[in-house]
């Protein structure tokens, strides 16, 4: 549906390699990547704000890069929203229907289902420069929506406003997407907010994609230890790989399922650790023995840090921190599957 | 004992720098006073006389004339120079500045040159738009001197919008044209008015460049300066004072307004997402 084949762009020093995208329509889409990865680039460039130095842009197999930006049917919302400041909220959502020359019939009923929509009726009748960040953010979405554009893009939306309304305005824009189904690209930093709303994830490194997928590989399977670090890996071990075994540490293998021979990275998500006092059987092949070197409280779980060699982290509920009176010290069992373990290539 | 010493330095350094902005006010202040003082008693009775009359009315026609070509023209220019990007840009923009740089007396020189001596200048002459000594010539010499201003201002009022400002009213179905009238004028105008008004009123006192085209011809070229000139130098000093302090009166006003505009454009600006 949206395709960005080859995209490069090159604005001062900055350089945006050779960008391969495929976006799903009805899809809720993520970049992900540290600030300054050129993210805001790409979706100018879907937006026509640039021409790319090389590759080429398509929508529903028509090609749309040499397009100007008001033939591209795109909605765009900057992360500081960018309402027109001499505009009313009224006016600032009229805008795209007016510029469209949509009928005023159309154009009444589009609005009042907006406004009823992002509920927003009561500030109509301010300029942007009273209303706070999460009401222009409001505003910015139902200025971008009510034109019915194809595809929808989110420069950081949600970056802007503080972290309880953060929370509220992540739910809306799901819900948002539910309702409208609008084809949407979003782009952000954080990975918990893409964890959340992203039905695929592309992760940005350097000007350029490094790993796409449902968002819940992008978490569990890491292709690189940059995406582990990014999307805030821990038990991260680097190796020698031989026989489905790589060993971490002297006399410390790990088992996992490795295809490779030779140097390599693994991780190992903490909330796939088991915490036991005695060793068992089990098919898990992976058992190793450690002190509790640290517990810290996470709410309803523990995070424990084990020496077992190395440092390995796990997240332990509070009842089982609990049941087996696990304190600093105590030695205990880690076991884990092979599976747990992720491999980077 | 160093600390005392250390206190009174300071103080010296205080006051003198506190002194030179006194006398320089009371210096400027003083200067500009004496005029009005000595002109205004003359003003009522003088402003009515047919020659300051038609002074005033001349100077008034000419500078709105082409204060309003320099808006006109600016605008565009200044868009260029501030939302598109090309080679030899900067070039361009220095170039355009050059004006501002050179003594009237040579701006109007160069003006005589061209409309003047060249074929082409002949040929506008043979068509009935004669710049040399004629009031049309006055419009020219003021646009000349003055554009520049404009184009500068206006530029500066451009840079300061959000250029994503116009990309979101296209990506909402705007052109380039619906965007910069529905968005840019708008937001703008502030600066078009501070920049009209400020070329305004030194279109009003331009004098040297007037002078080498039109020349300084009693009830044909007389705008305010050139009277001002005509009556210094035959003596008459009521007269010349009179077109001075109207002169002063209407820059101080604009200047005041032009600060004004600044100010309210500023926090305009601020409130600006």
């Amino acid at each position: 549906m949206l395709q960005l084949k080859g995209i490069s762009k090159k604005l001062g020093d900055f350089r945006l390699k050779s960008i391969i995208l495929d976006v799903q329509e009805n899809e809720y889409f993520i970049i992900l990547g540290p600030t300054g990865t050129g993210k805001t680039v790409i979706l100018e460039l879907i937006a026509g704000m640039y021409k790319p130095d090389q590759g080429e842009i398509y929508y529903n197999k028509q090609r749309i890069d040499h397009l100007p930006p008001e033939q591209r049917k795109v909605g765009f919302v900057y992360q500081d929203y960018a309402l027109f400041p001499h505009l009313s909220v009224k006016d600032n959502i009229m805008y795209g229907l007016r510029s469209r020359k949509i009928a005023k019939r159309e154009a009444k009923t589009r609005f009042d289902e907006i406004t009823a929509n992002l509920k927003i009726g009561h500030l109509l009748g301010r300029v942007p420069a009273t209303l706070s960040g999460g009401e222009q953010q409001r505003i910015a979405i139902a200025r971008a929506l009510i034109t019915r554009p194809d595809i929808l893009l989110l420069d950081e939306p949600l970056s802007a406003l503080d972290p309880n309304t953060r929370g509220l305005f992540q739910q809306e824009l799901r819900r948002l997407h539910e309702d409208m189904g609008t084809t949407t690209v979003h782009i952000t930093h954080d990975f918990s907010e893409a964890l959340a709303l992203g039905d695929r994830i592309a992760v940005m490194q350097d000007g350029g994609i490094v790993q796409v997928g449902p968002a819940i590989d992008v978490f569990r399977q890491p292709k690189s230890l940059f995406v582990a670090g990014f999307v805030g890996a821990v038990n991260i071990f680097s190796g020698f790989c031989d026989n489905q075994k790589i060993s971490i540490a002297p006399g410390l293998e790990i088992a996992a399922v490795c295809k490779k021979k030779g140097e390599t990275s693994i991780s190992i998500r903490p909330e796939d650790i088991l915490i036991s006092r005695e060793t068992f059987i089990s098919s898990a092949r992976n058992s190793l023995e450690g002190e509790i070197t640290e517990m810290i409280c996470q709410g309803p779980l523990y995070r424990i840090t084990l020496d077992c060699g190395v440092l390995l982290q796990s997240l332990v509920s509070f009842q089982s921190v609990a049941e087996m009176d696990l304190k600093k010290g105590d030695r205990v069992w880690a076991t884990f599957k092979t599976t747990a373990v992720n491999v980077f290539y | 004992m160093v600390r005392t010493n250390h206190n009174r330095q300071n103080t010296v350094f205080s006051l003198l720098v506190i002194g030179f902005t006194i006398i320089l006010a009371v210096f400027i202040f003083s200067a500009v006073g004496m005029v009005i003082l000595r002109g205004l008693p003359g003003l009522s009775r003088e402003i009515l006389s047919p020659e300051i009359w038609s002074s005033i009315k001349l100077s008034l026609v000419t500078s709105l004339i082409s204060t309003g070509c320099c808006v006109l023209y600016a605008v565009p220019v200044a868009y260029t120079l501030s939302h598109y990007s090309f080679r030899g840009k900067k070039m361009i923009g220095t170039l355009l500045s050059i004006p501002l740089a050179l003594p009237p007396l040579v701006s109007g020189v160069a003006l005589l040159l061209l409309f003047g001596t060249t074929s082409w200048g002949q040929a506008l002459a043979a068509h009935g738009i004669k710049f040399v000594f004629t009031p049309l010539g006055i419009i020219l010499a003021q646009f000349f001197v003055n554009v520049p201003y404009m184009v500068k201002i206006s530029r500066t009022t451009f840079d300061s919008i959000d250029a994503r400002l116009e990309f979101i009213a296209r990506t909402l179905g705007s052109t380039r044209l619906q965007a910069f009238v529905s968005v840019t004028i708008p937001l703008s105008f502030h600066g078009f008015a501070a920049g009209a008004l400020i070329t305004w009123a030194r279109a009003l006192g331009e004098f040297g460049a007037v002078l080498m085209l039109v020349g300084a011809t009693r009830g044909k070229t007389d705008i305010l300066p050139i009277s001002l000139y005509l009556n210094m130098s035959t003596g008459d000093l009521d007269m010349a004072l009179t077109s001075a302090t109207i002169l002063i009166i209407i820059s101080v006003v604009s200047l005041f307004v032009f600060e004004w505009l600044g100010e309210n454009g500023a926090s305009s600006n601020k409130n600006r997402i």
